[in-house]
C-alpha cells in the first residue's frame, strides 16, 4: 500500500477533462475490457456484490420466527469492497481514485445523475462510466424464465427532486448508536438505488447493481457519511462483538476497516457536519 | 422501551410474475395502552420483511385505510413516514438457490442466509405522538402502500410487500 493517502473527491467538483477523471475512466475502461474470468476484471469484481457470488451484506439479518438480530455488516462490508475495487483500479492506472456522488447537492437535485456518469462520449471516446458490462445469464437456471445474453447496464433514474436531502443525512448523522445509524443510513442508500435504477435499471436491484459504474460513486457517498459519523461519534464505535467479524471474500475484518487512513484514503472537504 | 405490535397475515403464494399493481396492506388495530406516555422517540418496526424481489418504497399512513399510491404524504392524510427496500431482484440461480435456511444450529459459524428476512425501523415520533393523542387511546391502524421503484423479469411485483410483524416501539 502506498504511504500517501488517496484523495477521493466529489465528482461534481471535477471537470470531465480533469486529470483525476481521465485516470479514473482509463482504469475503469481497462477493467471493463478484461474477460469475466479474469479476477481483475470489472465483471469479476461486480460479481462479488451480486450475480453470481452474492457476498454483499445488507441489513441486519433477523432469523426466521423473530430470532434475535445477528449483526449488520452493511457499512464495513461495503468499505472493504470499495477499497478492493480502488486498489484494482489503481493496478490499471496508479492515478485512479474513486469519486463520490453527493446526491443531496443542488446540482443532483437539478440534473440527477452527474454529468461524469451520464455524458456518453468524452471527445470521441465512449465514457465507460455510463454503463458496465454484464455477463450472460444462461438458460436453465430457473425453469420457465428466459436466458439473458451478455449486455451493458442501463438506468432509468427518477425525478431529481426525489433524491435524499441534506436534512435527511443530518438527521442520520445525529444518531449515536452504530446499529441505529447503520439501519437508517441503509434506508437512504436503498432509496438511491431504487431511484437510479428506475423500473428496469440495473442499479435498482442487488443482483446487477455492482455492474453499473455509478454504484461505486453512490457507495463512496455512503462510506463518506459513515466517516463523518465516525468523526462525531468515534472511529472505533461499533458493537464490540463486530470487531473480529470477517468481511468475506476480502481478507479483512470489521476492525481492519474502521480507520480509513489506515486503509490509505481520505475524503476531500470532509467535515464533522454535512454541508 | 415499550412495544405494541401486530402480525401480518401470510400472503398467498404468487401465481404469476407479470407486472401488476403492488398490493397495499392494512393492519388490524395496534393497541397503544401499554406504550409509555411522554416518549422522546417512537418507531414503527417491521420484522420479517422480505427483500428477495423488487425494490420498493413503502409509505405508511395511520388510521387512513383508503390511502393509496396517489395519496399525498401530508399530516392531513395521517402520513407517518416511509421506508425503502433495495431488493435482491428475484432468483438468478438454480432451483433452491434462494431458499433461506431454517433456524441456524448453535455452532454453525456461517452468517445467516443473505435473503433472511430483514428489519426496517421507521422513526415516526411526531406522527405517532399526534395520532395517539388524536385517537384518544384507541388502537392505531396502519396502511402500508408499496410503490415499486425497480425490478427484474424475475420479480413478483404484485406481492412485493411481505413482512411478519409490525410493532410500535417507544423510548421514554
Amino acid at each position: 500500500m502506498a504511504n500517501r493517502l488517496t484523495l477521493r473527491q466529489n465528482v461534481e467538483s471535477l471537470e470531465l477533462t480533469s486529470s483525476g477523471l481521465i485516470a479514473f475512466r482509463d482504469a475503469v475502461a481497462k477493467m471493463q475490457a478484461l474477460s469475466a474470468d479474469d479476477n481483475r476484471s470489472w465483471m469479476f469484481l461486480a460479481g462479488y456484490h451480486g450475480f453470481s457470488q452474492f457476498q454483499c451484506w445488507h441489513g441486519g439479518r433477523i432469523g426466521l420466527n423473530q430470532q434475535a438480530l445477528t449483526y449488520d455488516l452493511f457499512l464495513p462490508w461495503h468499505r472493504a469492497y470499495l477499497i478492493t475495487m480502488e486498489h484494482t483500479l489503481r493496478d490499471q492506472n496508479a492515478a485512479a481514485a474513486l469519486p463520490w456522488w453527493d446526491w443531496t447537492s443542488s446540482g443532483s437535485h437539478r440534473v440527477g445523475v452527474p454529468l461524469a456518469y451520464s455524458t456518453r462520449r468524452i471527445g470521441k471516446t465512449p465514457n465507460p462510466l455510463v454503463s458496465g458490462p454484464v455477463p450472460e445469464v444462461r438458460s436453465g437456471r430457473v425453469p420457465g424464465l428466459p436466458p439473458s445474453p451478455a449486455r451493458k447496464t442501463t438506468r432509468s433514474p427518477g425525478d431529481p427532486e426525489d433524491l435524499p436531502t441534506a436534512d435527511q443525512v443530518n438527521s442520520v448523522l445525529a444518531l449515536t448508536d452504530f446499529v441505529d445509524f447503520s439501519q437508517q443510513l441503509q434506508d437512504i442508500h436503498d432509496q438511491v438505488h431504487g431511484w437510479t435504477g428506475g423500473r428496469n435499471g440495473d442499479m435498482g436491484t442487488i443482483v446487477f447493481a455492482g455492474f453499473d459504474p455509478i454504484f461505486f460513486a453512490h457507495h463512496c457517498m455512503i462510506d463518506r457519511i459513515w466517516y463523518l459519523w465516525q468523526l462525531r461519534h468515534g472511529v472505533q464505535n461499533v458493537p464490540p462483538d463486530y470487531m473480529n467479524k470477517p468481511l468475506a471474500p476480502f481478507p479483512l475484518t470489521v476492525g481492519d476497516v474502521l480507520d480509513i487512513h489506515r486503509l490509505g484514503y481520505e475524503y476531500a472537504q470532509a467535515s464533522s457536519s454535512h454541508d | 422501551m415499550t412495544k405494541g405490535g401486530i402480525d401480518m397475515p401470510k400472503a398467498p403464494a404468487a401465481k404469476s410474475r407479470k407486472k401488476a399493481a403492488p398490493k397495499k396492506h392494512v393492519t388490524t388495530a395496534i393497541g397503544t395502552e401499554s406504550l409509555a406516555t411522554g416518549f422522546v422517540r417512537a418507531d414503527l418496526v417491521f420484522d420479517g420483511l422480505d427483500h428477495s424481489g423488487a425494490s420498493f418504497e413503502a409509505r405508511i399512513f395511520i388510521n387512513n385505510p383508503d390511502a393509496d399510491a396517489n395519496t399525498e404524504m401530508t399530516v392531513q392524510n395521517r402520513y407517518a413516514g416511509k421506508f425503502h427496500v433495495f431488493g435482491h431482484g428475484g432468483c438468478f440461480g438454480d432451483v433452491g438457490h434462494c431458499e433461506v435456511r431454517g433456524v441456524p444450529r448453535p455452532y454453525d459459524p456461517r452468517p445467516a442466509h443473505p435473503l433472511t428476512p430483514m428489519r426496517k425501523v421507521v422513526i415516526a415520533t411526531e406522527a405517532l405522538r399526534r395520532e395517539i393523542k388524536r385517537n384518544n387511546g384507541k388502537g392505531l391502524t396502519l396502511t402500508i402502500v408499496p410503490i415499486v421503484r425497480s425490478g427484474t423479469v424475475r420479480c413478483d411485483y404484485e406481492n412485493v410487500l411481505k413482512f411478519d410483524r409490525v410493532s410500535v416501539v417507544t423510548y421514554a
